[in-house]
């Protein structure tokens, strides 16, 4: 273990200096910054200009409202009943593209419907709700205290309290916490490619130029492999565990400066937030990062350990750094199968064969991760333990074989790779 | 110090080497010899413990042969590889940690060798932008970096030009001196003369020769005997008559030849000096030996044609 550990260090060394690695370390959460910005900045429409109708019958807004500092709202007042028939059918509502309906009791129930003929844009939506919500706010504070509207504001706390049901966790919101776990299997996935090519190319470069043969003559092929594999895995962790910082930095500082506006939102009861960018809702208030993020690390690591193996010994059977390509192939099929995997688990949560396809060790850190996000049914839990030990189970039955592989493979210089040649030195103890 | 007891090493149904015995003393350097593809890689490979024999056993001064005891064994093998991206230093101190120093004796064994071998200023070097000889020397210093007691070296000299081949050598005999065991393979037939006590010969993955190189060549003399001398060649032949046998002649030039000359009937040695005196003017007489080529290529054809 000793020497698997002084080659883990060595490959770490290379990674980490390398330039590929910096700058995939920089750009990568750049990139899902970016992304993420714009999904937040236009919630996925153009941008709109709305003639908005405030239906005020109790006058409680007193026909007022925040300075008009966006040129894309225009409010329109009216303090008598309008129906929503009416609303939708009758003429002169035409040129109004919603109706807020402030009813007489919104002080006390704090309940307010918004009604559109086209579905808002992220953006317009809050920054409507952000604007009645601040003249609601004045005049609650002067109705109800006797402090300033910036002093009820500093005082006012949102607390977060949601209600959810311990056997029927997969409510309305399950579909998009799929997503998410999804989007963390594709990401593990992603990564477990990215470095499973990196390990697949430095065994085959340190054949090509045999210092393979030195390190042979001081460690075991097993340790040689284990010590690449781990190498170059701690650097990928390295390198996720600097983007889960870097993109976590950067949603922090979004809420607190750009997108204000969403984190003051944020203190709405379920039910009102129907027409919110469900997407914003889902990263700042549902996803559960702590657990995503132990459970994440864990299959992440356990996935690697299993794939890691297959590329090493493909690596260490080919016979140049360009050979092997053909044996790639299906690996990145199988690849691409679990993600799929992940995706029928997410439409089919309950299914026999999503309950197979998360024991499968193939298939298993993308499944477990849409599972878990979307909830595990009452008593189902164990489900990801025993998934977790199966792929673990498997990725040491794994090493042990692309060990073989590895060790019959590494000193074989010049051949082209065929199955034959892999059926052989497995045989090869 | 190394006992190697009927190893044997199959490729699917071929063997790579066949029940192949010899043993390696304490304080010697032993060639082991063979043309491409008798076995010698397989057999270096099998004592550093690279592959597996299938049969057969090795014993390091005493006990079976162990993955503990590659940590007295230095090994540099023929197709020399290291990390290009790595300094000099750095490549030191990952390959002497892999055999167990700590990084006070690496720095220590380092600096002497950079120093022995005039290279103090390429410590910080990376591996490409050395020379292909400077690395060479590089990965020679890395295989005794940890001061082996065994050192197997495949093609020690290839790569190296002539003034660094000597250094090499001149480095062998001092290690030999302070006790430690080299084994050689190589095809460079004249630094086996020079440098190895002890040869062992495979071929066809069987072992065909052992023994020490002057005891070799001396089995395989063939009672020639060259004369160096100065004046005419033709007196020089009528002068042998029936009594010798004018096997080869190199001309050195200015009336000087070599000539080499066997016995017939009960001649000897003496006789012929005394024979020749006179006629031209002896520089110098010396029985012929045959060379270590001479001895392999005889020995490989002869197994060849027996076969």
């Amino acid at each position: 273990m000793r020497n698997s550990w002084i080659i883990a260090m060595r490959e770490l060394k290379e990674r980490l200096v390398s330039r590929s690695f910096i700058l995939m370390t920089l750009l990568g959460p750049l990139v899902v910054l970016t992304f993420t910005y714009l999904i937040f900045q236009f919630g996925g429409k153009e941008q709109q200009k709305w003639h908005v109708l405030i239906v005020d019958p109790a006058n409680i807004m007193e026909q007022k409202i925040m300075a008009g500092e966006d040129p894309n709202i225009q409010y329109s007042f009216a303090n008598n009943y309008i129906e929503i028939e009416q609303f939708a059918k009758e003429k002169r509502f035409g040129p109004y593209d919603a109706m807020v309906e402030v009813n007489e009791k919104v002080l006390s129930n704090k309940s307010c419907f918004l009604f559109y003929r086209e579905k808002p844009s992220f953006t317009m939506s809050v920054n409507i709700r952000y604007q009645v919500e601040r003249r609601l706010e004045e005049v609650l504070a002067k109705e109800f205290t006797k402090l300033s509207v910036s002093e009820f504001r500093k005082i006012k706390q949102p607390l977060n309290f949601a209600f959810r049901n311990v056997y029927d966790p997969k409510n309305a919101t399950g579909d998009l916490a799929g997503w998410v776990g999804l989007f963390f299997g594709a990401v593990i996935f992603v990564f477990i490619f990215l470095f499973g090519m990196t390990i697949l190319r430095s065994v085959s470069r340190e054949k090509t130029n045999r210092v393979v043969e030195i390190l042979l003559a001081t460690a075991k092929p097993r340790a040689l492999m284990l010590g690449k594999i781990l190498g170059i895995g701690l650097s990928a962790f390295i390198q996720v565990f600097l983007w889960i910082l870097i993109i976590g930095f950067g949603l922090y500082l979004m809420r607190e400066t750009i997108f204000v506006d969403i984190y003051d939102a944020s203190n709405q009861v379920e039910g009102q937030v129907s027409d919110y960018n469900q997407f914003v809702e889902l990263v700042f208030d549902r996803v559960q990062f702590g657990v995503m993020l132990f459970y994440f690390s864990l299959f992440f690591a356990a996935g690697y350990l299993f794939y890691g193996a297959f590329f090493a010994a493909l690596g260490a059977t080919s016979g140049s750094e360009s050979d092997g390509q053909q044996f790639l192939i299906p690996l990145i099929l199988i690849l691409c199968f679990a993600l799929y995997a992940g995706y029928y688990a997410l439409e089919n949560p309950d299914s026999p064969w999503t309950t197979f396809l998360l024991y499968f060790p193939f298939t298993a850190p993308v499944v477990a991760m849409v599972k878990l996000s979307i909830g595990f049914t009452n008593g189902d839990a164990y489900q990801l333990f025993v998934s977790l030990f199966l792929l673990l189970a498997g990725a040491v039955l794994v090493i042990q074989l692309a060990a073989r592989l590895f060790k019959n493979g590494l000193l074989q210089f010049g051949h082209t790779l065929r199955l034959k040649n892999i059926i052989l030195w497995l045989k090869v103890r | 110090m190394l006992e190697i007891h009927e190893l044997t090493k199959r490729y699917q149904r071929k063997a790579a080497i066949d029940q192949i015995s010899f043993s390696l003393k304490k304080g010697e350097i032993f060639g082991l010899l063979g043309p491409n593809g008798a076995g010698k890689t397989t057999l270096i490979r099998i004592i550093n413990k690279i592959i597996e024999q299938d049969s057969g056993t090795i014993r390091f001064n005493g006990d079976l042969l162990q993955q503990k005891h590659l940590a007295h064994i230095g090994y540099l093998p023929e197709e020399r590889g290291l990390y290009k991206q790595m300094t000099v230093e750095a490549h030191a101190h990952f390959l002497g940690a892999l055999r167990g120093m700590s990084r006070s004796e690496i720095n220590a064994s380092l600096d002497y060798w950079l120093n022995k071998f005039n290279s103090t200023d390429w410590r910080k070097k990376r591996i490409q932008e050395l020379s292909k000889g400077m690395a060479q020397k590089i990965q020679f210093i890395y295989a005794i970096l940890h001061e082996p007691d065994l050192l197997i070296l495949d093609e020690p000299f290839s790569g190296f030009d002539p003034v660094n081949v000597e250094l090499i050598k001149a480095e062998l005999q001092e290690m030999k001196l302070k006790g430690k065991t080299i084994l050689i393979s190589t095809h460079n037939m004249r630094s086996v003369e020079e440098i190895c006590d002890r040869v062992v010969l495979i071929h066809q993955s069987r072992k065909v020769l052992e023994g020490r190189v002057t005891e070799i060549r001396e089995s395989q003399k063939t009672g020639e005997y060259a004369v160096r001398f100065r004046g005419n060649m033709i007196a020089f032949v009528n002068a042998l008559w029936i009594g010798f046998e004018l096997v080869d002649k190199e001309i050195l030039g200015d009336d000087r030849f070599v000539a080499r000359v066997k016995m017939r009937g009960d001649n000897s040695f003496e006789d012929l000096l005394k024979t020749l005196i006179g006629q031209v003017k002896i520089e110098a007489a010396w029985e012929v030996l045959p060379s270590m080529n001479e001895v392999f290529i005889a020995t490989v054809t002869t197994e060849n044609d027996e076969k």
